[in-house]
């Protein structure tokens, strides 16, 4: 026999030779000290493996101490669940419900509570105690979280927290450049008096700011109430709870507000986000009109396009080109100028003056409440829904197939999925929310938001896909993955669907789908090769 | 154990005795845990995975044939769970059993061999092992830990019952870099070992 290889020495080591050859190997071994070498090398590497891999250096974790006896109820996970719960309850009845009863005695009446939060809110006396102990409860929430899932990596953890704090010195070390913007804190008030001029930009803290005089940049302000007697060049950005111009504005007016008024003149666009809007009949746009609004009373002059979503909306005034309205009830009084077309969408017929000159025939769509089951439309706008939601999902099968699997995998522990869930759902936008009042922090919230909102649409893809496998079974393949998740989306949309329960249904797949995905994500922070080089 | 004592205790585990279901986890669920981190990437893995692992045994009992090893039977489930959870989540195959039959293997030299079995310590084999792909990984822990045979090994992975000493070869050979890489990655700690 000739030297043999190195496949033929592991099946003899493994008695996988016939007979014959098993002696032929062997006499051939007694004959040849390079074959006996080799021999020898891969059987000693046999041991050399089973040594290795029988080391006894780690001790089971102390959650596998006892014998399972059924799909335990996680105990741990439940605390979480009860905790988010908990931490809702106390920011809801310990901080937000006294804070919306004393802003309610203080004048505010709106009842939504994302308008006061945001809005008027932002510029309540007691804002700093609120945000106070808003931080203190979600950080906290937030940080036992945290720490939880990071408990085996302190190592990893400090090092992030020394690198962080690092920048943060650093950033506190570094002498802040010149901009150019002048930025003014009221006392409490502020006010830019007639024939004075601000060169540059202005940014206004302040409860009541007025500016008189003239502004050559933008002006920024953060106020109780805003109102432009004088000129502005630039662009108006407000976030106040009235904001009214009387002057006139060469660029565009964005505001986040709960009233804004124009009486001026605005050069350029308007984009409103507030619960009531007047453009008075002194009033001129030239640009466009873009928001949404509670209710609008539109009397004065708009040179472009009026893109508006809105409870009420009343147009009593000239507009130079298309109106496109979504809204409860729209009037259109015998004043009213509308040059191009009208396209109205809403719940209840439009009051239209014979008087008011339109363009055109307006297009008007009334819109059912409630889904309207015997149209087509409604069917295929669900399928429409589920095509989304699947495409969606194949994104996820095909570009992150390890945290898509985990997901889904970790949406089976339903009491660890729903306490994580509950906990995100209401904890992360408070943060993101804080982070964006702080407008340093606006770029991170705002992302933030971004993922949250992405995170809560792919929660309907891992649930899917759960629901799925335990319809279709768990094949292997991206066939297989493909059908499960198909099958589970198309389950999971007649579910919502349902009337009355579909709500419920849809909150809960929300949430457990949302836990599942942090825990996956929480998995994928492990290094892989350190997790088990360490045993 | 005996095998009259473990054909009692399972039987009293069939009938719904708790205390002999804890004694019976008690004795297997270090092995079992060991086999899972050795497989799967993470602790937490292996932690979800043991569980899960022995609500399976339990379920399964009563299809378990008492004339094969208990141990055996464990491995088996153990290990297609394992399996199962390492396939599922990839979206591509390892390279087909062809492909992989056709790559070249350098030929060993047996003082290398010996040398790094010399030089290298369980803990950085462990190290080398994690950085294989899943199947490679897989094989050599049935075969080198679990003491699985061929055929045993065959069906777990599915793969062709003479693809088995293929997958074995390469995978030793995978070892064998990664492990030597572990070193090269670690000049001082060489030094060091060579000094001491």
């Amino acid at each position: 026999m000739s030297h043999f290889d190195e496949m033929t020495a592991l099946l003899y080591l493994d008695g996988q030779l016939d007979a014959s050859h098993a002696e032929d190997v062997k006499k051939h071994v007694n004959d040849c000290p390079a074959c006996a070498a080799m021999l020898h090398a891969i059987a000693h590497e046999g041991v050399w493996l089973r040594d290795a891999l029988a080391a006894d250096e780690e001790t089971i974790p102390a959650q596998l101490a006892g014998a399972p006896e059924r799909e335990s109820f996680p105990l741990g996970w439940a605390a979480a669940f009860a905790f988010g719960c908990g931490g809702a309850y106390t920011l809801w009845a310990g901080l937000i419900a006294p804070w919306q009863a004393q802003a309610s005695e203080a004048g505010f009446t709106q009842g939504n509570l994302l308008t006061m939060l945001f809005f008027s809110g932002a510029f309540w006396r007691g804002w700093d105690a609120m945000l106070t102990g808003m931080g203190v409860v979600a950080g906290a929430i937030l940080a036992a979280v945290a720490a939880w899932l990071l408990r085996r990596r302190w190592k990893w953890l400090t090092t992030a927290a020394v690198v962080v704090m690092g920048c943060a010195l650093v950033m506190l070390a570094t002498p802040s450049p010149a901009g150019a913007a002048q930025v003014q804190h009221g006392d409490p008030d502020f006010t830019l008096p007639a024939g004075q001029t601000v060169e540059t930009d202005l940014i206004v803290f302040g409860n009541y700011v007025r500016i008189d005089g003239d502004v050559n940049g933008d002006l920024i302000t953060f106020s109780q109430n805003v109102t432009v007697n004088g000129q502005v060049k630039g662009d108006v950005i407000c976030f106040a709870r009235e904001l009214t111009v009387n002057g006139a504005v060469g660029g565009n007016v964005r505001t986040w507000s709960q009233s804004l008024t124009i009486e001026g003149t605005v050069e350029k666009n308007v984009t409103d986000f507030s619960r009531q809007f007047v453009l008075e009949n002194k009033g001129t746009v030239n640009g466009s009109i873009m928001g949404a609004t509670g209710d609008a009373v539109l009397d004065g002059t708009l040179g472009g396009d009026l893109l508006s979503a809105a409870g009420t909306m009343e147009i009593q005034g000239s507009l130079g080109r298309n109106a496109n309205i979504r809204a409860e009830r729209l009037t259109i009084g015998p004043t009213a100028v509308i040059a191009g077309a009208t396209k109205y969408r809403g719940r209840e017929t439009p009051k239209i003056s014979p008087q008011a000159k339109l363009g055109s025939p307006p297009e008007i769509t009334i819109e059912k409440r409630g889904p309207d089951y015997t149209r087509f439309r409604y069917y295929w706008h669900r399928i429409e829904l589920w095509g989304a939601a699947f495409l969606f999902g194949l994104a996820w099968i095909l570009l992150l197939p390890a945290v898509f699997f985990d997901a889904t995998n970790a949406c089976k522990k339903i009491g660890r999925s729903l306490g994580f869930g509950v906990l995100f759902l209401i904890v992360t936008p408070i943060i993101a929310g804080i982070v964006c009042i702080t407008i340093v922090g606006l770029g991170i919230g705002l992302a933030t938001l971004l993922l949250y909102l992405i995170a809560l649409y792919s929660a309907q893809i891992f649930v899917g896909s759960w629901v799925g496998e335990m319809l279709l079974g768990s094949r292997y393949g991206v066939g297989a993955a493909t059908a499960r998740l198909a099958l589970g989306l198309a389950v999971l949309r007649v579910l919502i669907s349902l009337p009355y329960a579909g709500g419920w249904i849809l909150l809960f797949v929300t949430i457990l789908g949302l836990g599942g995905l942090i825990l996956a994500l929480h998995k994928r922070l492990r290094p892989h090769a350190t997790a088990v080089a360490v045993a | 154990m005996s095998t009259a004592a473990l054909a009692k205790l399972l039987a009293e585990v069939r009938a719904g005795d708790a205390n002999a279901w804890g004694e019976l986890y008690r004795q297997h669920a270090a092995a079992i845990f060991r086999l899972c981190r050795r497989v799967l990437p993470t602790r937490e893995d292996a932690e979800d995975a043991t569980t899960e692992i022995f609500m399976k045994v339990r379920q399964k009992l009563g299809s378990y044939d008492a004339s094969r090893p208990f141990t055996a039977w464990l491995y088996k489930v153990a290990s297609n769970h394992c399996w199962d959870l390492l396939r599922r989540r990839r979206i591509r195959q390892d390279l087909e059993t062809g492909e992989l039959e056709d790559m070249p293997l350098q030929h060993p030299d047996p003082s290398q061999i010996e040398r790094l079995q010399t030089l290298h310590s369980g803990r950085e084999v462990r190290a080398g092992l994690a950085r294989l792909p899943d199947r490679s990984r897989m094989a050599l822990v049935l075969r080198y830990y679990a003491e699985m045979s061929y055929d045993e090994i065959a069906e777990t992975l599915g793969v062709r019952r003479a693809f088995v000493g293929v997958l074995l070869l390469r995978a030793r050979h995978q070892l064998r870099d990664a492990v030597a890489a572990t070193r090269a990655a670690a000049p001082k700690t060489l030094s060091a070992g060579a000094q001491s």
